[in-house]
């Protein structure tokens, strides 16, 4: 029963660190920017498809694809702030309506360029840390787990310590003053995307040599998504990891002991209660809910 | 739980069905054209599976291998019908594996393309399409005998027995693996995962084999598999069973159980793609795993009573245009064309009431796997599965090499009784679906 936990345990933490890393950044740009961008998980899946044609198809090391999906991905966020969310600005629903339309556009070019089967991304490595006969913790699963605390570490001391930080919080709390302040919103709104959206890109990216990797897959990961940043609090970069950590650990817990089926409603559930107790989720504020 | 929700008279099935059809039927007025093919007009046949989407493994590999087969019977001037000859036309539909879409695509198909036969993967989708077929009397087929019921007049099972055969497989492993006791199995919960559940449960059951847990049932939109497999090998089972898991589930499945330290045994209704799961995994991980699936370039293929017309040349096409991508389904929709296109020549005509009165006129039918009877009506209610032989594969060296050819319905003579029960426990008796 203790490798049993314990295997559980180590399965959480690297569900909660991928999570993490997709969560922030759609809390982020809902900050920011005031739109829930429902084209997130569509990211999440082209940073993964980077990994396809970097490390899989034109075999380059598998740090470069990463680099690249970042990157990339990153930029395809500027694209959208460019050219649906800015012209948008003064209509939050307009702009979710663009990410559904972009959502869909994102999953044609998908298919219509890689086709619409499973792709195979090779392992980047096959050693496992052996801890005992059966807790075991492969090294691309530990690689997620560092480069979610490295890369969210270094979320926090930018927003912390950065003079671009402190205008995106100040853009995040109260855009109006933070703009009467000399704030560019224009410039923090790209600034935001590219963060929000090379966040989902390396998620995708680190994750895909380890789940199948197709153009529908960003909503499976939307979904929970959306439960984690409703009960992590909308708006709150802290309510999402720490959600991200609840939610997979017990989501893990649930499907090893029970199933996986009872894991999906618990998780909904835990986002009503979480909506009727406490409408703001648990880091939120009442100006963001 | 949705059928408690819907009412204790109704199953999911039923409410996918009579919503399917109170919405598609008002747009469906008129019953299928039954007008006979001009000189020289091509036979249209409909694909209506998924292209895209998670199930589309079952389905994009099978339209690659009837693009094959038709262009082999359309080079040899087609098919006599009524002594003129017609070549063939396929018509794909991407149902994405959602019944309302495969209504939209039955429909389409049969009004706007005048359609004469459509094949299906079947299995959710079916609950979309049936009121379709009662309304237009359309020749469907199905890889799924547990789409089957009385009510399915129309709907054959030629080629794929699913999930039936699955009983082969293991009777074999128990017959020379006698020291594998105990068994777990995962499933996705959804129409093809259920069905085959249950029938593993019997064959586990009619071989003595203990179930250490109840099968595990996933959600479909499951992406992270670890959990899964942690609870899985917790109890040392020596048999993992995957059931009739979709190529993207199983991938990650096994590779998870490659990484998690399982050495034991694994049996699986299909392994497609297995060369991506060795190279995530490795030849000695793959090693002695039991599927029910050959590939086409099996010596056992040429044996004399296969009917699968040219198998190793078919094998070799497929593989050069579509490196990696033979699957499950690859030969599967050719299989079912020949049987149709033999019954269409007998009958001299592409009508669907005389396609499936002759095919089924004599009780048996030449399945790809040898000759066979038309089964069921003693699980389904109805004889509209073409049933006979399947084998069963297993990796040997990075290769999947046909053991044997087992006989479904001998194993059914046997211990049909303990199918029927696994099978109404998991409410998939055509009474409960």
């Amino acid at each position: 029963m203790v490798e049993l936990l314990a295997q559980t345990g180590l399965n959480a933490i690297y569900a909660a660190a991928y999570m993490s890393l997709v969560a922030v950044g759609l809390v982020l740009v809902f900050g920011v920017l005031g739109v829930i961008n429902f084209a997130h998980g569509e990211l999440f899946m082209i940073g993964a498809y980077v990994v396809v044609a970097v490390f899989a198809d034109f075999q380059m090391p598998y740090v470069l694809a990463a680099a690249a999906a970042l990157v990339f991905v990153g930029a395809v966020g500027v694209l959208m702030e460019r050219a649906m969310f800015a012209p948008l600005r003064e209509n939050p629903l307009g702009g979710l309506v663009a990410s559904i339309g972009f959502l869909l556009i994102c999953q044609a070019l998908v298919s219509v360029q890689f086709g619409v089967r499973m792709e195979h991304v090779p392992p980047v490595t096959q050693e496992v840390i052996v801890i005992s006969e059966k807790v075991r913790l492969p090294v691309h699963r530990l690689t997620v787990i560092l480069a979610s605390i490295a890369l969210l570490s270094s979320l926090w001391i930018f927003l912390r310590k950065s003079k671009f930080g402190w205008a995106l919080r100040a853009s995040s709390q109260d855009r109006e003053a933070a703009s009467l302040q000399g704030i560019s919103i224009s410039r923090i709104s790209i600034i935001a995307m590219f963060i929000g959206g090379a966040l989902a890109g390396i998620a995708g990216a680190l994750t895909a040599p380890l789940i199948s990797v197709n153009p529908h897959m960003g909503h499976s990961v939307i979904v929970a998504a959306f439960i984690v940043i409703i009960v992590g609090g909308v708006g709150s970069l802290e309510g999402a990891v720490v959600a991200s950590i609840a939610y997979a650990f017990v989501h893990t817990v649930i499907t090893t002991f029970w199933d996986g089926v009872i894991a999906d409603i618990v998780g909904l559930a835990l986002m009503l209660a979480v909506l009727i107790v406490k409408p703001t989720g648990l880091f939120g504020t009442a100006d963001r809910a | 739980m949705f059928a408690n929700f819907i009412g204790k008279s109704q199953t999911r099935r039923k409410f996918l069905g009579s919503a399917s059809a109170f919405a598609g039927l008002g747009t469906l007025s008129s019953a299928l054209p039954g007008r006979a093919l001009a000189q020289g007009e091509p036979i249209k046949i409909g694909f209506l599976a998924p292209l895209t989407g998670p199930v589309a493994g079952w389905g994009k590999p099978g339209l690659d291998g009837i693009q094959i087969w038709a262009e082999w019977i359309n080079a040899a001037g087609g098919i006599n019908i009524g002594g003129e000859s017609h070549m063939f036309e396929f018509i794909p539909y991407d149902n994405e594996y959602d019944p309302s879409k495969a209504r939209t695509g039955a429909t389409k198909l049969i009004q706007e393309d005048g359609v004469k036969f459509i094949m299906m993967l079947g299995g959710d989708t079916w609950a979309g399409v049936q009121p379709v077929a009662d309304r237009t009397g359309m020749l469907f087929s199905t890889l799924l005998n547990s789409d089957l019921g009385p009510e399915t007049t129309t709907l054959l099972a030629p080629a794929e027995s699913h999930p039936v055969y699955n009983v082969t497989g293991v009777d074999w492993l128990a017959e020379n693996h006698p020291d594998l006791k105990t068994a777990v199995m995962c499933a996705q919960e959804d129409a093809l995962g259920l069905p085959s559940v249950a029938t593993y449960l019997a064959a586990f059951e009619a071989a003595g084999i203990e179930m250490l847990e109840d099968p595990i049932l996933f959600d479909p939109a499951a992406t992270d598999f670890a959990p899964i497999v942690t609870r899985m090998i917790s109890g040392n089972p020596d048999i993992i069973s995957l059931d009739t898991c979709y190529p993207d589930y199983v991938h990650p499945i096994m590779e998870q159980l490659f990484q998690q330290g399982y050495g034991g045994q694994v049996i699986s209704c299909t392994l497609d793609f297995y060369g991506q799961i060795i190279e995530k995994t490795s030849v000695e991980f793959l090693e002695g795993l039991v599927f029910q699936f050959p590939d086409f370039d099996d010596p056992a293929m040429n044996q004399d009573f296969i009917n699968f017309q040219n198998p190793n040349k078919f094998w070799d096409v497929y593989n050069e245009r579509y490196p990696g991508q033979w699957g499950a389904v690859s030969w599967e929709y050719a299989s079912i064309m020949d049987i149709w296109s033999a019954a269409a020549m007998e009958a001299g005509s592409v009508e669907p009431e005389d396609v499936l009165s002759t095919m089924l006129a004599t009780g048996t039918g030449k399945h790809a796997f040898g000759d066979a009877t038309w089964w069921g009506e003693d699980l389904f209610g109805v004889n509209h599965t073409l049933l006979g032989n399947w084998p069963v594969v297993r990796v040997e060296g990075g290769k999947a090499r046909i053991k044997e050819f087992r006989s479904v319905p001998a194993w059914y003579e046997k211990h049909g009784e303990i199918l029927k029960k696994h099978m109404r426990a998991y409410g998939q008796m055509p009474d409960q679906r």
